[in-house]
């Protein structure tokens, strides 16, 4: 094979800057969606399993929603299609006045999106805990919004912390796809490097690499909270 | 105290109570024996409404827990429940059990409910576990603490479901020990139990239940000495000789 190996134009001023710019955006991209995936996932996942059957079948439609059409496509629907179906006034707006529209774009779509495979985690925890203890604490005269505050909610997010980690890490990937809408995260400055360059392995590489060290530090972050918030004796082995 | 009056109930098609009726009068302790599937875990969950029922009336210190829109979780404050499988809430100190229901519940200071919740692990013997986790618990452990939780609450009344049919048979008698002392205090107590030496000791009358419905509801004497259904006698004649 006949390539010229340089790994010296990662580091040239110019594609360095690019490199930890496009890093920042993905890492911008997927905490913010990740706030919103949590909150709204917490939300509808509760939804899914409360008494009121009308609030159980609309957090089941979102769920179904939002988990069954790809996120390429929904990245699309945000973008494009979304301010053409708004009202005229929302819609220029959108398309004029909104600051930074990819990036703002990116993270509702991947934030909701996310939501909803949450929302499953969240219920599935929930259902996991044992219902005499709701019985308990219903029968010691605490509310169904008490009940789950301090004993359902409790115990499902710390048995769904395992699951949700893998889901922490696809948040990251999946802000690759933004680079479709023209946000200028880390696939897309690696792309446009190779693109200047030529150097398409060492630039891919470099994407790589950050790929990886964000899902270490990610994997370690949620470790470090699965042991600090393990119950003594309760679910898996002692530390 | 607790009236019971002509209540059935169905799951589905199935019914699992019959027309029961019963009164359970201030400082009584009334034991629910039967064969399993009977129905008297369902007849003392209907008392605090955590089952509903279809048919007929409960009320509880004059308050009806079967009319709707009923205040229940107000009324469930004040009639304490321990559960077969103990069902004390992982994730909190044995403290924090007992706390969380007074807080919460009846807005206690953090101050009065944990004092509260000292002195009655004091007095189930716990004293010194109040840090632990229930999981770090043996089940009689876990079992007191229960009762003392729900003691905590100052309950008019007591219902136990099967308190010690999940315990292995040495720690059977400590869990009975403050359940006696409970009901010599003049607790009012249902108790759904197989422990027919505790029914004897303390009970003041026993209900017998047979395919959801009361069969026999007598003095506790009467109903040992001579039972008058043959169903009653087939069931004391299995557990009793052996």
């Amino acid at each position: 094979m006949n390539y010229n190996w340089n790994w010296g134009v990662l580091f040239e001023e110019q594609y360095l800057s690019w490199l930890i710019s496009g890093f920042g955006w993905t890492i911008s991209v997927a905490l913010s969606a990740w706030c919103i995936a949590i909150v709204i996932g917490s939300l509808v996942g509760v939804g899914k399993t409360v008494p009121n059957k009308i609030v159980r079948g609309i957090c089941a439609t979102y769920v179904e929603i939002f988990r069954n059409v790809p996120l390429l496509v929904q990245m699309f629907i945000w973008y494009f299609a979304v301010p053409e179906m708004l009202p005229e006034d929302w819609g220029h707006w959108m398309k004029r006045d909104l600051p930074n529209p990819e990036f703002v774009t990116a993270v509702v779509a991947l934030g909701l999106y996310t939501a909803s495979r949450i929302a499953e985690q969240v219920r599935a925890g929930i259902e996991t805990v044992p219902p005499g203890l709701s019985a308990a604490a219903t029968a010691h005269g605490l509310s169904t919004a008490q009940t789950y505050r301090y004993v359902l909610l409790p115990i499902s997010f710390r048995i769904i912390v395992p699951p949700l980690t893998s889901e922490f890490l696809t948040v990251f990937k999946n802000s690759s796809l933004a680079l479709t809408i023209g946000l200028l995260e880390l696939t897309a400055q690696s792309q446009q490097i190779a693109e200047y360059t030529f150097q398409g392995f060492e630039a891919f590489t470099a994407a790589t690499v950050i790929y990886v060290c964000i899902a270490l530090v990610a994997t370690i972050l949620m470790q470090v909270l699965e042991k600090y918030t393990r119950i003594p004796g309760y679910v898996g082995k002692e530390a | 105290m607790i009236d019971i009056e002509n209540i059935s109930k169905w799951y589905g098609d199935f019914q699992v109570l019959t027309d029961c009726t019963t009164q359970v009068a201030k400082g009584e302790v009334v034991v629910v024996c039967g064969p399993s599937g009977s129905g008297k875990s369902t007849l003392i969950k209907c008392v605090n409404g955590l089952e509903p029922v279809q048919q007929g009336r409960i009320s509880v210190d004059g308050d009806d827990v079967t009319a709707k829109g009923a205040n229940l979780t107000a009324l469930r404050s004040r009639i304490g429940m321990v559960f077969q499988h103990f069902e004390l809430y992982p994730h909190m100190s044995v403290l924090e059990n007992l706390c969380l229901a007074q807080e919460k519940v009846l807005k206690r200071p953090r101050a009065e409910a944990v004092a509260r919740a000292e002195k009655l692990l004091a007095r189930v013997g716990m004293a010194d576990h109040a840090a632990k986790f229930p999981s770090q618990l043996s089940g009689g452990q876990q079992q007191r603490i229960a009762i003392a939780r729900s003691l905590a609450m100052d309950p008019i009344a007591m219902l136990f479901d099967e308190p010690t049919s999940a315990l292995d048979p040495e720690m059977i008698k400590e869990v009975l020990d403050v359940m006696v002392e409970l009901a010599q205090e003049g607790m009012t107590m249902m108790v759904v139990t197989h422990e027919m030496g505790f029914a004897r000791k303390v009970a003041d009358r026993v209900i017998f239940m047979d395919n959801g419905a009361i069969v026999e509801d007598r003095q506790t004497a009467a109903f040992f000495d001579n039972p008058e259904s043959e169903r009653a006698q087939d069931f004391l004649s299995k557990i009793l000789d052996h």
